[in-house]
């Protein structure tokens, strides 16, 4: 029998295995749980070194108030979403729009376009800097939302499309043939074939662009300068600068900043239905 | 009913011909069966009927309208796939309706078409499942279905009843005649098994390599092929062939010898150009082979018996004849007993045909140069 079930294995192996496993999983999460532990802390503690230890009253409440009483945290959270959920939106329509030409229409050139999509993602961040900047400031975008959406909309399509389209493609050939001979147009069988049929990758591509958009940091900072448009990520950095002692109200903005992207992940679980295509074909 | 009429189609895939000057004329409520072996173009000719695949050159008239340049929705055709392709997350309702939910038709009018090709098919009680929950004749009769609600002018089938287990695709094909006769539409058939073409179709069409081969009734090809590929490819188990060569010529007869038959004199057809010392090929059904007397005929041993019930497929080694592109690899002459006989493997027979029953094949094309045997209905 191949792969062996693991209680055939050695014994000292496995109890080796699950050392390793906790020892990973503790080192993996003690950063989190610093994180957490500090924002429940009171500054008073902070200030005596405490920092391990039990805590000897507890600020839990007043550091999470006071992130957004103390701090401009809650523009700067508003503006992620303003800049996050637009990104995500356009990034999912165009890819699926582009996925489902370069999918099911091949033209002439579409494997060169669909091969600049691909090449598109491995430009480094740190060559496209002073370029996207400058084109940023060109179209008078510099320093507001909208330069974060266009450039994520920009380049997370190339990948999503990339996704979206190796994902339409495995859909079965005869489905769109049958919607084609039933008189549908291309419109119709994108809205009444194929998106209901893609919804679980959908699912996980908007769960992985709100990630990826909602905890950039590079081209936050790149992009924007005033507090009226920051976002979280450049938020936080700033709000170390500003209140070098206050690491409980920091932790606790860093929580609350992780949030989205979890509530993000259980928003979209119910949307992740395996065998979807069940049924179309026999096979 | 419509008609529907193929004036020279040509398919070019690069330097390949899929399809080769195919001309055909089908008649209002005709059940066309097109068969041919794998890579005959006879999926892609049902699919450039569809529209699904262009033509490089040719004209297509669906109920007296050119529809060559038309979009597959709009020649009224509607397709039956192989593997179903039903809209997986849409009920049984939902997916007959699709395609006049397309186009946009008032909900009741689409309503009565559903309900009615669900009662036609037997579906009534499954219209709220999905597909999913269906088993695969279900499926496919969902698929069949969805052809039905468009009320087309031409029903086309690609092989719909190959993804079923051999009870349920007997069933099938008797539901699939009696629709044909209740809606008295017409179809075109794509299928490669024999069964199928033989006890469905009004016409048989036999492709090969993207050629139309002969057209006519089940009976009028299995009993008169126009030439070796026809005879070869109907008729299960398969003819037998042999070479032999012309000895002699008289009008309207030729004698041919072969190592093994000997030398015996088949009738020509009027017009059949042949000359002493070409070799032609004879043809003999396995049913018109007989087990003769000790003095008759030919000696043959016994490789394998088939004992079907009421009748028996011997499978046996006729020395020395010498036999043309037999299919059962090892041995080379098979014969269909209309009884049960006591034969085994190994035992030694003798067999014998009557050479009217035989056809003769010969020519640049291998044509047939027998005369037409009398059909027998």
């Amino acid at each position: 029998m191949y792969p062996r079930p693991i209680p055939q294995t050695a014994v000292g192996l496995r109890r080796a295995y699950m050392v390793l496993v906790i020892a990973i999983l503790v080192l993996w999460l003690a950063p989190l749980f610093a994180i957490l532990l500090t924002s429940a802390r009171s500054t008073s503690d902070i200030a005596a070194g405490n920092l391990w230890g039990w805590p000897t009253q507890f600020g839990l409440i007043d550091n999470y108030v006071g992130v957004f009483t103390q701090t401009p945290m809650a523009r700067f959270f508003a503006n992620s979403l303003l800049i996050t959920v637009p990104a995500v939106v356009f990034v999912l329509a165009l890819s699926t729009l582009a996925g489902f030409v370069l999918s099911k229409y091949p033209f002439r050139g579409s494997m060169l376009v669909f091969a600049i999509f691909i090449g598109g993602n491995f430009l480094p961040a740190q060559i496209m800097m002073i370029p996207v900047r400058d084109l940023m400031v060109r179209l008078g975008l510099y320093d507001t939302t909208w330069a974060l959406i266009v450039f994520h909309t920009a380049f997370q399509t190339g990948f999503a499309t990339l996704f979206m389209r190796n994902f339409i493609a495995a859909l079965p050939k005869e489905l769109f043939e049958a919607a084609r001979a039933e008189g549908a147009s291309p419109t119709q069988i994108l809205i009444h074939v194929v998106l209901p049929l893609v919804r679980p990758a959908l699912a996980a591509l908007a769960i992985l662009l709100f990630t990826f958009i909602w905890n950039d940091y590079f081209w936050a900072v790149v992009l924007t300068l005033s507090d009226t448009v920051k976002p979280v990520t450049a938020g936080l950095a700033n709000l170390r600068g500003q209140y070098v002692s206050a690491w409980n109200v920091i932790s606790a903005a860093t929580v609350i900043v992780a949030v989205p992207p979890v509530a993000m992940f259980f928003l979209m679980q119910r949307h992740f239905i395996a065998g979807l295509t069940m049924g179309a074909v026999k096979g | 009913m419509s008609s529907l009429q193929l004036r020279n189609i040509e398919k070019n895939y690069g330097n390949y011909h899929a399809l080769r000057g195919i001309n055909l004329d089908v008649a209002p409520g005709e059940f066309i069966v097109m068969v041919g072996p794998s890579g005959c173009g006879k999926s892609t000719l049902l699919k450039s009927i569809a529209g699904l695949e262009p033509i490089t050159s040719g004209t297509m008239i669906i109920n007296g309208r050119d529809v060559t340049r038309a979009e597959p929705g709009e020649r009224g055709i509607a397709m039956v796939f192989q593997s179903y392709a039903l809209y997986p997350h849409m009920s049984v309702a939902e997916n007959m309706g699709f395609g006049l939910r397309m186009a946009k038709r008032p909900k009741p009018e689409i309503d009565a078409a559903v309900a009615r090709a669900a009662k036609i098919l037997r579906l009534t009680d499954q219209l709220d499942k999905l597909p999913r929950q269906l088993s695969g004749g279900q499926r496919q009769r969902v698929a069949i279905g969805r052809a039905i609600t468009r009320a087309p002018e031409v029903f086309l089938f690609d092989e719909p009843l190959s993804n079923l287990d051999a009870a349920l695709r007997t069933q099938m094909r008797v539901e699939l005649s009696t629709l044909h006769a209740e809606l008295g539409a017409t179809m075109v058939y794509v299928t490669h098994d024999q069964v199928e073409a033989m006890t469905m179709a009004s016409r048989i069409v036999v492709l090969n390599q993207g050629r139309i081969e002969q057209v006519g009734s089940p009976l009028d090809l299995y009993r008169n092929p126009d030439n070796f590929f026809v005879a070869g490819f109907l008729g299960a188990p398969r003819m037998n062939f042999f070479e032999a060569s012309v000895v002699a010529l008289e009008e309207g007869w030729v004698r041919v010898s072969n190592p093994g038959a000997g030398v015996f004199s088949i009738a020509l057809r009027p017009g059949a150009r042949l000359e002493v010392g070409d070799t032609v090929k004879v043809g003999v059904r396995p049913e018109a082979f007989h087990l003769a007397e000790e003095d008759d005929g030919l000696a043959a041993s016994v490789r394998l018996v088939e004992h079907l019930g009421r009748e028996t497929i011997v499978y046996a080694d006729a020395t020395p004849l010498l036999s043309v592109g037999s299919d059962t690899g090892t041995s080379n002459v098979t014969i269909h007993l209309p009884d049960i006989v006591g034969l085994a493997a190994g035992a030694s027979i003798r067999i014998a045909f009557d050479p009217d029953q035989a056809y003769l094949f010969g020519g640049p094309d291998d044509q047939t140069l027998s005369p037409p045997k009398a059909s027998a209905i």
